[in-house]
């Protein structure tokens, strides 16, 4: 059974090193070609124009972590533990936000501005759609976590006499700590590689800075740099959070079968609770309302027969891509719970860089080693977004498998289970949560991801992000609302697929 | 797991189904274009119709497609390359993604300015950086030339797009040739110092702060007036785009979109056909109609357009302004133009 059982933990090995070769290679395509590519005389300091542009990235990052960590933690413990009117409504709801694409939200927003004379522009606005767009990263993770961890923990505490808000600070809060802190670190590295809205909004950004250095000024060398310093930003993130996750390290089976009786929320206080669960669905509704009212005129939607096509490509890559990712951050998260060696966590980390490159740069560097190797663009485009959004699915697994004591682990062993095994009966149906919300996430975050679907799809596949970024940026909002209201839609579909599910069980 | 074995090849015959047909047929053409109109559409339709040819696209944005094309290499399944502005154009003829063509027809319909001259890319539409001025800030006739707009007198009356904009960078790179570094880096600076408001991310935003008089005169390509103009965007539009007079500077600067067979092609002669057809003035006029485009000769039929009136061109080729666009984005991003 010993050699049986290295064996696993071998095979297990060569699959992270595979997955994780398979997330950095494009990078490293990348790099190669920028340094053939680099010109004589290029240097490569930040200049004035990279500390601006990291100097705005760190403060969207700062702000939005703020603000979006805020709105998600209150949002997700109020439709995790209390009880107010159209708290089930609500909480679907809360995917909304995501689900539109923020490009067009901004587009929108300053179109919809523009016409009332109002400027929206600059830095402040800029945190604000950012912080409206990712929250929902902080609202699920923390939610899953505060509906999953220790009520009867709470329970005992309110039981002592603990006040609610004490027990909140004092045994909910600490508790769901990790999630919330992946959720923040999630949502701030998509701040760091957003590119569409923070460009409409004239914020210059390490992102755009990446791209126009390279494309624009020809200087590869100087990406590089910049890409490296985004690069930091993100690996500092993702220490924090782990450190966040370390101090707060308590295992707990979650849903052992108690029911939870929810907080009955009365009077002003439900009303409030429900006031601010539903203020950013609320707003992202608002924006392209708005539009809409005052823009009807210019409102054109396409045919059925434009847009079905569109439909269907949107959501079988979607599928598609969420199968896949799922599946490398499942692998990544056992090989880390049974070989919890250093070079696996470094490796599994390593794999979840690509969330932090932004789209388009991960896009040249898949189109660098596409290219040659003649791989078909479907196969490309799969890579990317499995490259791209691993650490979305992978963040709340390694949150959630840190809540499943060892121990649990250990008695399926010594009673003859094998990891696969260990795996189907033990851990998926622990994990059973986590994994669901990380394959929403993946699947509404590839139904709106452009800059790799816009550069590696083959032809006549355009899909409905593709199309809604046609027409917004040939500045035609009126056109790309239909596209992007569908993929809203999508959104909330699943949304409403899933979240029921989750309370269950 | 079980259920994921049975769902991923599955999803992969979903994709393939969904990517249609995929054996080359022998009458089609593909095309990478940096065009996005859903109007250009109707015109490869029409050439279908024509022709018997069958258009498979793929749009995206130029700097995407110039990367693939180079990469993929003998590997591209691409036949014509389609781009977006003159120095992309030459970029893209320098790296050597065109073949030469020698079509009689071709050298023919397009001016010697707006082709290369080896016969390896051709113009088919052209777009002209124009003022858009609100009368009741700025005189239009004290307006004449790019020059113009540093002068002190349009101190907080300026608007411009951001630097990102590739139609300010070839703005910029055709200054540079036309009157030379130390001149145009004085022109930026002066523009800069007559900003009314931060950079424009958009040019339709733009264009109705002037109309709103928070600038006196914005810079930008006159097709964005035009389509305010016809209505397409609203009534509200149309009624702030009426306060707006176009002035075109003389000489003026002329941007291209142009097309080229990829040094690659596998269907030749009908990429060839395809250019033909784009360049000929049946298309023309479908590019004017739709995009407000002028064709590549004369200034087109379109109502809306002829209010404008005509232009001189300053007549410098893609080639000279591919030439200059990194110096032109240095000398911009030095000088404070966001």
């Amino acid at each position: 059974m010993t050699v049986s059982w290295r064996q696993n933990r071998l095979n297990l090995m060569a699959v992270v090193v595979l997955i994780s070769l398979l997330a950095l290679v494009p990078l490293l395509a990348l790099g190669w070609d920028a340094w053939l590519g680099r010109e004589p005389g290029t240097s490569l300091s930040l200049g004035s124009e990279g500390q601006l542009q990291l100097q705005n990235t760190v403060a969207m990052v700062l702000g939005e972590g703020v603000l979006g960590g805020v709105l998600g933690t209150a949002i997700g413990w109020l439709s995790a533990a209390c009880d107010f009117p159209g708290r089930r409504m609500l909480r679907i709801a809360q995917l909304l936000p995501m689900a539109f694409p923020a490009y067009l939200q901004a587009a929108s927003l300053i179109d919809w501005g523009s016409h009332q004379g109002l400027r929206i522009n600059g830095l402040g606005w800029a945190i604000a759609m950012l912080s409206l767009a990712n929250y929902t990263y902080v609202f699920l993770l923390s939610h899953e976590s505060f509906s999953a961890a220790g009520h009867s923990l709470l329970d005992a505490s309110r039981s002592l006499g603990v006040g609610p808000w004490r027990s909140f600070w004092r045994v909910a809060l600490p508790m769901a700590l990790p999630a919330i802190g992946a959720g923040v670190a999630l949502s701030a590295m998509e701040v760091v590689n957003e590119l569409g809205a923070v460009r409409l909004l004239g914020v210059p950004s390490l992102s755009a800075g990446i791209l126009d250095r390279w494309q624009a000024e020809g200087d590869a060398a100087g990406a590089a740099v910049l890409s490296l310093v985004a690069l930091s930003i993100v690996a500092f993130l993702v220490a924090a959070e782990r450190l966040l996750r370390h101090r707060s390290r308590r295992w707990n089976l979650a849903g052992s079968g108690v029911s939870k009786p929810l907080w009955q929320l009365k009077g002003w206080r439900s009303v409030l609770a429900a006031g601010l669960v539903a203020l950013p669905p609320l707003f992202a509704l608002l924006i392209p309302a708005l539009w809409i009212g005052s823009g009807w005129e210019a409102l054109r939607s396409p045919g059925s027969a434009e847009l079905l096509p569109l439909v269907w490509r949107s959501l079988g890559l979607a599928l598609a891509a969420t199968g896949v990712t799922l599946g490398a951050a499942l692998l990544l998260a056992i090989v880390r719970r049974w070989s919890p060696q250093p070079l696996v966590r470094q490796l599994s980390f390593v794999a979840g860089l690509g969330y932090a490159v932004p789209g388009s740069v991960l896009a040249l560097g898949l189109i660098v080693l596409g290219g040659p190797l003649a791989l078909s663009p479907l196969l490309l485009l799969l890579w990317g977004y499995g490259d791209r959004f691993l650490a979305v699915s992978k963040q709340g697994l390694d949150a959630a498998f840190e809540r499943i004591p060892p121990s649990v682990d250990e008695a399926a062993i010594s009673l003859g289970s094998s990891w696969s095994a260990v795996l189907r009966r033990v851990h998926l149906p622990l994990l059973r949560g986590p994994v669901l919300v990380g394959g929403l996430l993946v699947f509404v975050d590839v139904v709106k991801e452009l800059p790799l679907t816009l550069s590696l799809r083959p032809f006549d596949f355009d899909t409905l992000a593709v199309r809604v970024f046609q027409y917004a940026s040939d500045e035609r909002v009126g056109a790309a609302m239909a596209p992007a209201l569908l993929i809203m839609l999508f959104g909330l579909i699943a949304a409403s697929a899933l979240i029921p599910s989750l309370e269950k069980r | 797991m079980v259920m994921l074995r049975r769902t991923v090849p599955l999803l992969g015959a979903l994709l393939l189904s969904l990517a249609g047909p995929t054996a080359a047929q022998s009458q089609e053409v593909r095309v990478y274009s940096g065009r996005h109109y859903s109007s250009d559409n109707a015109i490869y339709e029409r050439f279908t119709k024509a022709t018997g040819i069958k258009v498979r696209l793929l749009e995206s944005n130029d700097s995407a497609i110039v990367e693939r094309l180079r990469s993929e290499g003998l590997n591209s399944s691409a036949d014509v390359l389609i781009l977006v502005d003159a120095a992309k154009l030459a970029n893209a003829t320098e790296l050597g993604l065109f073949q030469p063509i020698g079509s009689a027809e071709l050298m023919r319909d397009v001016p010697l300015s707006l082709r290369d001259p080896k016969g390896r890319w051709f113009g088919l539409t052209r777009r002209v950086r124009a003022f858009a001025v609100n009368p009741k800030l700025v005189n239009p006739a004290s307006l004449k030339t790019y020059a113009d707009l540093a002068k002190p007198a349009l101190r907080g009356k300026l608007c411009l797009r951001n630097r990102a904009s590739v139609y300010n960078q070839s703005l910029v790179a055709d200054q540079l040739i036309l009157r030379g570094e130390p001149a145009t880096r004085a022109w930026i600076r002066g523009m800069v110092a007559n900003l009314a408001d931060e950079v424009y991310t958009s040019d339709t935003v733009m264009a109705r702060d002037v109309a709103r008089a928070i600038c006196g005169v914005g810079v930008l390509n006159s097709y964005y007036v035009a389509r305010m103009l016809s209505g397409q965007t609203g009534s509200a539009d149309r009624d702030s785009a009426q306060k707006l007079r176009i002035i075109y500077p003389n000489p003026v600067h002329v941007n291209v979109s142009g097309a080229g067979v990829t040094r690659h092609a596998k269907n030749r002669s009908q990429a060839i056909r395809l250019i033909e057809f784009l360049t000929s003035s049946t298309a023309a006029e479908g590019f004017a109609q739709a995009s407000f485009e002028y064709p590549l000769q004369g200034f087109g039929n379109n109502p809306i357009l002829s209010r404008f009136g005509t232009f001189t061109p300053d007549g410098l080729s893609a080639a000279q302004l591919g030439a200059k666009a990194k110096a032109a984005v240095k000398l911009m991003a030095d000088n404070g133009w966001q």
